[in-house]
């Protein structure tokens, strides 16, 4: 990969030059160097991206408008990700980080808050806020195209996806930005799968749910909604999937069980008729009870007609039909163990399993494989999020999830807003060869950067343990590279086009401590900053690493952790108040990490002791190098001062030439000086 | 200076980490009040250090005495013996240092140790050590008692105890006795084989002490601020600072606020930066003393308006400044034109002055020769009053030859006072100094105007700024903290005079007369002088030079003192022979000695590379420690392990087919969780 590269590199840059000159608008074939497929928050995201760096893009979206996606979902329409617009403070990057749903631009306003200031905004508000990002930003998307067939075609001007149209227009494009998001509501085929209703089309009006027993396969957000939402109507709602729910609460991913929609937990809990159950679905069966001859109550048997039972599929009797799902009272469990949980039938058995991505338009030569993790249901990408063997081709926003599925938010507009950005900086380094941004900073200032970065980064706070600030060190100064995605660390200066020299470099993650433990107890926070390294809370680490990791270095990480074992590690101590700025708590102990990285002393001084240095040494610490010596020495700031120079110490001007003591220098620092050098005032 | 010392005094040499301490005014008041008795030498490093087997990187203040002075009957040995003194150093504690010093090594005494008194003022807080004397071993006894003595200098009181007294009761079986201050007056006695165990009884003791300290300095080692910049914010933290007096800055009244002041002085600052706070105190206070003057003095906190400090514009007007990075920056911004960054000296005084000097326009445009003769003559502001300030003029035919002045000059604005002259004027001006036009003049504070430097005009701007700035600088200067780093980038070896403070008239001139030889030295030398940089500086004045000359020659020599340093690419220190009077041909002879190599360095400069001062808190290490392995790479074999176990435990969850909720997770196990 690494030697192939450079080349691959020259070949996609010939061909988008080339490309962008034999634009055909006749044949239904149109070029492109990006497409973006979805104008959904990701599609949008990236759009912006691409528009502000004026490339030739467009994106494709099926239906009429963006987000389309949230005209139907959430069913039961109210947004659980927060829209805190009230923080008590004015500093933009740091609001983001409590305002997950805005996308990312250079207009201060274009939040979603412009649309709802509701802390859990109604589902409509997001599509509106997504057209007024397309309008008020310019972006070019094409509505109304669904593409049905994608496809990739190696030429000598490298690799080409075409996409083809309802209307078998095809668009062809160097870079395929897949942002369909998530919408094929995933299923599981198990006997009487087709007995079930699923989220996606079930009634959110509670009355239809009067006085019945419910059911609901999943114990994600959509099933605990769906639960809350007949609550006061159902008479029984149960839970069922293979694992316990996971709060989200308790495990910083906000995929898991919101205590927004979690009111089952408190009715089972209570033990009012609502109850949550573990089983692996592809071992239950779904099944209506099979007449057997002996009816003498006709109608009350027509009545029970509908209802569902719940068995295991060890039970059924072999040699059924395959569509079969009646069964008989000797295939119910209730039959073999007297308290079975699930004995009693449900009126509805609803599936809220979630959604998967969809293969389906990809042609093998362009379809990225499926990922090992959430079930398959994945695209497998690269540490960058280009697919699995489809070069040029990437995935962004929720389909990309599987780089931290069930870890970090980039599952989530909130997450995926900053991935987009770091995959548009990977494009803008390959195909246009402009380095990741960065800030040049003297190596004395880089503390306060660190420093300001933690106190207001919204990127790594989100994106924890995904994305993380790398800091270059190069002697006097580093070079600050924002928000590199951190798996790709070993591909560093290939993806970003910054060297690592040899005073190698930091990275700077915000992660949440591993350990399992009482989420409200009382010891679940530390304050003392020698123990930092067992915060549980989200708080600074840095990592320092004399070359880049390998790839092997980074697959045999420790566990559990983001990046593999580093030279030196600092974690600064979570705080309650998430701001990482107390002198002795959080300051000294970083400056003694940079320090040891760095090997020079970078502490502060006034312009007296880098006076004395510089006359003692031949050079003064780095601090007065870099402030001091530029003249911009820091004067003691508690002295008295007078604006009227004590003439008289030296007789003054002469022409002869002869020196008078700078009649700036205040008068008090040598009256001062009087009462120090009398003791030193040897023979003279 | 302890050969210098050695037979008449004895010295006090301190050792403090930085001035300014409260161990440095200890050492001072102490010297003040000893000055005449004991020779005093202060030291915050250098190669005396070493020699004393310091390590440099510790922390605490250390005081030795040297025991030069002849003590008559005891024979002085080639060094003079240094006494340590164990206890941390306040005033009090090297008084007592020093008065310990002062008692008796050894005294003789004919009564029975329990009945000897305790040690009296000021000896109260030290201990006994008895040994006892037979006559018939009177001079040996008296022998080991004085070689113990000296070992227990600073630590305990020696007394000799001569058996033959009748008063004497104790058994002949004990050998030695002591007794220690406080814990009642009792004797212990005691039966020793060898001295060494006495000391060790003392030494042991006093590294009980020592650990306790360590423990200390260890605590202290991460609860205390080791920035002398964050300590000083710090201890400040309870003070309110009052931000009233300065506009807050933000993205949305950015614009209208610089609008609103013809020069508008911004401080750009985190709140986190230690430099930054403390500069932001001196900020205030130039405020204060800028009320109603037109100035709007202003401040940007980037922690919470980083988008202003980034240069982003939030509308579509844009920023008048390039990002911000480094902290504190102070800008003055002024409607319509881009802004300009202060250079000065981050204080009070520096930057008033440059606010003041940054009023008039630069160059100010001079078309009358009464301006001119204002320009040259008149403070451009009455708060300056008494401040000589640096004058520029550029001489032009017309304004066609100056866009390349007008440039200089407006870097320029803040720190000298630029003037153009065209036309008959110029010409006038420039016949007077018998210059050609175009020319620039620079009048440097330092000379009178009858006789100002004349330049060509460059071919850039930065040559021409280069070429007044060179101009400006004094050939013989006064180094002071402000201005040192002028000096110190011209990269030559510094001549360097060391002065004291005059007590009188007749101090004062014998200064001026030093000074005047040092001028005579750079002009009998001419171009010889070239690589050397001839300056002074007044102890007074610089108090912070005292210590520049301790840790140049190890001491404090006599003043007046001449030394060379910073010699290009050497380290070595030259002192100028304390005996031979200062005087140019003599001077110059010196220095051809050093370049000829035959003469010997008094001194060396530290070394240019500044390692941490503390060691980091390495969290590795103790994660290693406490959790082994947790913070280890894995093994290959490892992780297929872990997979093995995943599926194990998929294995046995249909079992848990009941609502038991106790069923432990499976961690990366969920096939159905939403997104």
């Amino acid at each position: 990969m690494d030697s192939n590269l450079p080349c691959f590199i020259l070949f996609i840059l010939v061909g988008c030059v080339k490309c962008s000159s034999e634009y055909h608008p006749h044949n239904g074939t149109r070029h492109y160097d990006y497409c973006v497929l979805g104008a959904g928050p990701a599609g949008l995201q990236m759009g912006y991206f691409l528009s502000k760096a004026k490339r030739d893009y467009i994106i494709l979206e099926r239906n009429s408008g963006p987000g389309s996606f949230f005209n139907k979902y959430p069913r039961h329409r109210k947004l659980i990700s927060i829209n805190k617009i009230h923080t008590g403070r004015q500093n933009r990057e740091f609001n983001l980080r409590h305002d997950w749903n805005s996308l990312l631009s250079d207009k201060p306003d274009l939040l979603l808050k412009r649309v709802s200031s509701e802390f859990y905004p109604p589902a409509d508000a997001f599509p509106l806020y997504l057209s007024t990002f397309v309008k008020e930003l310019g972006l070019k998307v094409r509505y109304g195209v669904d593409i049905g067939r994608i496809r990739a075609v190696q030429s000598a001007t490298g690799r080409r996806y075409i996409l083809t149209d309802q209307h078998v227009s095809d668009y062809t494009c160097s870079v395929l930005l897949v942002a369909t998001g998530l919408w094929v509501p995933h299923k599981v085929e198990f006997v009487g799968s087709d007995l079930v209703e699923g989220y996606e089309s079930i009634s959110t009006n509670p009355e239809d749910y009067k006085d019945q027993s419910v059911l609901i396969l999943g114990k994600g957000n959509s099933a605990f909604e769906t639960a809350q939402s007949i609550l006061g109507r159902a008479s029984h709602v149960h839970m069922i999937s293979s694992s316990p729910v996971r709060l989200a609460w308790q495990t910083h991913y906000v995929g898991d069980l919101r205590a927004v929609n979690n009111e089952l937990i408190d009715t089972y809990q209570l033990k009012s008729l609502d109850g949550l159950l573990e089983a692996h679905l592809d071992k239950i069966v779904i099944a209506q009870r099979k007449e057997q001859g002996r009816t003498r109550l006709g109608e009350k048997k027509k009545e029970k007609k509908g209802q569902l039972y719940v068995t295991l599929k060890k039970f059924l009797q072999h040699q059924k039909p395959k569509n079969s799902s009646d069964v008989t009272g000797e295939e119910l469990p209730g039959y073999y163990i007297d308290n079975f949980s699930l004995r009693k039938p449900y009126d509805r058995v609803i599936r809220c399993l979630g959604f998967r991505f969809n293969f389906s338009v990809f042609d093998s030569s362009a379809c990225p494989p499926k990922s090992d993790n959430a079930k398959g249901r994945l695209p497998k990408v690269t540490a960058w999020y280009e697919g699995k063997n489809t070069p040029g081709l990437f995935v962004l926003g929720t389909a990309a999830h599987s780089r931290d599925y069930r870890s970090s938010a980039g599952g989530f507009v909130h997450g995926f807003r900053y991935t987009v950005r770091a995959v548009h900086r990977v494009l803008e380094q390959r195909y246009h060869s402009n380095p990741w941004p960065s800030t040049k900073l003297l190596t004395t200032q880089l503390q306060s950067w660190i420093l300001k970065r933690v106190g207001e980064a919204s990127g790594p706070y989100q994106m924890f343990e995904v994305l993380g600030d790398v800091i270059l060190l190069r002697g006097s100064h580093c070079e600050y590279v924002e928000e590199f995605t951190l798996q790709a660390l070993p591909q560093f200066s290939n993806l970003s086009g910054h060297e690592v020299s040899d005073h190698g470099l930091i990275v700077l993650v915000m992660q949440y401590g591993k350990k399992k433990i009482d989420y409200l107890g009382p010891e679940r926070t530390e304050g003392d900053w020698t123990k930092a390294w067992k915060s549980n809370f989200l708080h600074p680490v840095l990592y320092y690493y004399d070359t880049l990791p390998t790839e092997e270095e980074m697959k045999l990480r420790p566990s559990g952790w983001a990046l593999p074992r580093p030279k030196a590690i600092h974690h600064m101590v979570e705080d309650f108040l998430a701001e990482w700025d107390s002198p002795i708590s959080h300051i000294q102990p970083l400056r003694r990490f940079l320090e040891h990285c760095v090997q020079t002393d970078l502490r502060a001084f006034y312009a007296e002791s880098c006076f004395r240095s510089a006359l003692t040494h031949r050079k003064p610490p780095l601090f007065c190098q870099q402030g001091y010596l530029k003249r911009r020495g820091v004067a003691h700031s508690k002295q008295p001062w007078q604006h009227i120079h004590d003439a008289g110490v030296m007789p003054t001007e002469q022409d002869a030439g002869t020196s008078v003591a700078d009649p700036a220098f205040p008068n008090c620092l040598a009256q001062a000086g009087a009462s120090k050098s009398s003791g030193l005032k040897l023979d003279s | 200076m302890e050969k210098a010392a050695r037979g008449k005094k004895d010295i006090v040499l301190g050792y403090v980490r930085s001035l300014g301490t409260q161990e440095h005014r200890s050492m001072m008041e102490t010297a003040y009040v000893y000055g005449s008795k004991y020779q005093f030498i202060l030291i915050t490093g250098g190669p005396v250090l070493k020699h004393l087997g310091v390590n440099e990187l510790s922390h605490s203040s250390r005081v030795w005495f040297l025991h030069c002075r002849v003590h008559s009957g005891f024979v002085i040995p080639m060094t003079c013996p240094l006494t340590l003194m164990r206890k941390p150093l306040s005033t009090l504690s090297l008084h007592s240092f020093l008065q310990l010093m002062e008692a008796p090594l050894v005294s003789e005494v004919y009564n029975d140790p329990s009945s000897v008194q305790p040690p009296q003022f000021p000896y109260q807080q030290t201990p006994q050590v008895f040994l006892f004397s037979r006559p018939t071993t009177a001079h040996l006894d008296l022998d080991t008692a004085t070689t113990l003595a000296w070992r227990l200098r600073g630590l305990a009181l020696l007394l000799l105890v001569h058996r033959q007294s009748p008063a004497v009761k104790t058994p002949d079986e004990y050998n030695a006795a002591y007794r220690l201050p406080e814990k009642s007056s009792e004797v212990k006695y005691l039966t020793l084989n060898d001295l060494d165990e006495v000391l060790e009884l003392f030494t042991n003791q006093e590294r009980e002490e020592e650990d306790e300290e360590e423990d200390e300095e260890e605590h202290s080692h991460f609860g205390h601020l080791d920035d002398e910049i964050a300590a000083s914010v710090y201890e400040n933290r309870g003070d309110l600072l009052d931000m009233d007096s300065i506009t807050q800055l933000t993205s949305d009244n950015f614009h209208t606020a610089v609008a609103q002041s013809s020069l508008t002085v911004a401080l750009f600052y985190l709140k986190w930066d230690a430099a930054s706070m403390a500069f932001l105190s001196s900020f205030l206070d130039v405020a204060e003393g800028l009320t109603d003057s037109g100035v709007q003095m202003s401040a940007v906190d980037c922690g919470e308006w980083t988008d202003l400090c980034a240069a982003q514009p939030g509308s579509s007007r844009p920023i008048p400044f390039r990002p911000i990075t480094a902290f504190p920056s102070v800008l003055l911004l002024r409607p319509q034109e881009s802004a300009q960054h202060y250079r000065g000296m981050l204080g009070t005084e520096a930057l008033h002055r440059f606010i003041m000097l940054s009023h008039p326009a630069s160059p100010v445009l001079l078309s009358t020769q009464e301006e001119v003769t204002s320009f040259l003559q008149e403070v451009p502001h009455p708060k300056l009053a008494g401040y000589t300030p640096d004058r520029v003029l550029g001489l032009f035919e017309t304004h066609r030859g100056a866009p390349l002045f007008t440039e200089a000059a407006k870097s320029l604005r803040g720190e000298v006072l630029t003037g153009l002259l065209t036309d008959g004027l110029a010409e006038k001006l420039a016949a007077e100094h018998s210059v050609d036009l175009p020319a620039v003049l620079v009048f440097p504070s330092w000379r009178t105007h009858a006789h100002p430097s004349a330049l060509p005009v460059s071919n850039s701007a930065e040559e021409l700024l280069s070429h007044i700035n060179t101009a400006l600088l004094h050939p013989l200067p006064e180094l002071t903290v402000e201005n040192l780093p002028s000096f110190l980038s011209l990269g030559k070896a510094l001549l360097l005079l060391f002065v004291g403070e005059e007590e009188d008239e007749f101090g004062r001139r014998q200064n001026q007369v030093l000074v005047e030889e040092m001028r005579g030295v750079v002009e009998l030398g001419g171009r010889r002088m070239e690589p050397y940089l001839a300056c002074w500086i007044h102890l007074g004045r610089t108090p912070a030079g005292m210590s520049v000359l301790g840790s140049y020659l190890g001491s404090m020599p006599p003043l007046p003192a001449l030394v060379l340093t910073h010699l290009p690419s050497r380290g070595e220190i030259y002192q100028y022979p304390p005996n031979m009077p200062i005087g140019a041909p003599s001077v110059l002879q010196w220095l051809q000695r050093i370049e000829d190599g035959t003469e010997s360095a008094a001194g060396l400069l530290g070394e240019d590379s500044w390692p941490p001062a503390v060691k980091f808190y390495d969290f590795l290490k103790i994660m290693d420690m406490q959790e082994p392995n947790s913070a280890q790479q894995q093994t290959p074999e490892e992780e297929e392990e872990v997979d093995e176990k995943e599926v194990n435990m998929e294995e046995d969850v249909l079992e848990e087919a009941t609502d038991s909720s106790s069923s432990s997770p499976t961690p990366n196990n969920n096939p159905h969780s939403e997104l």
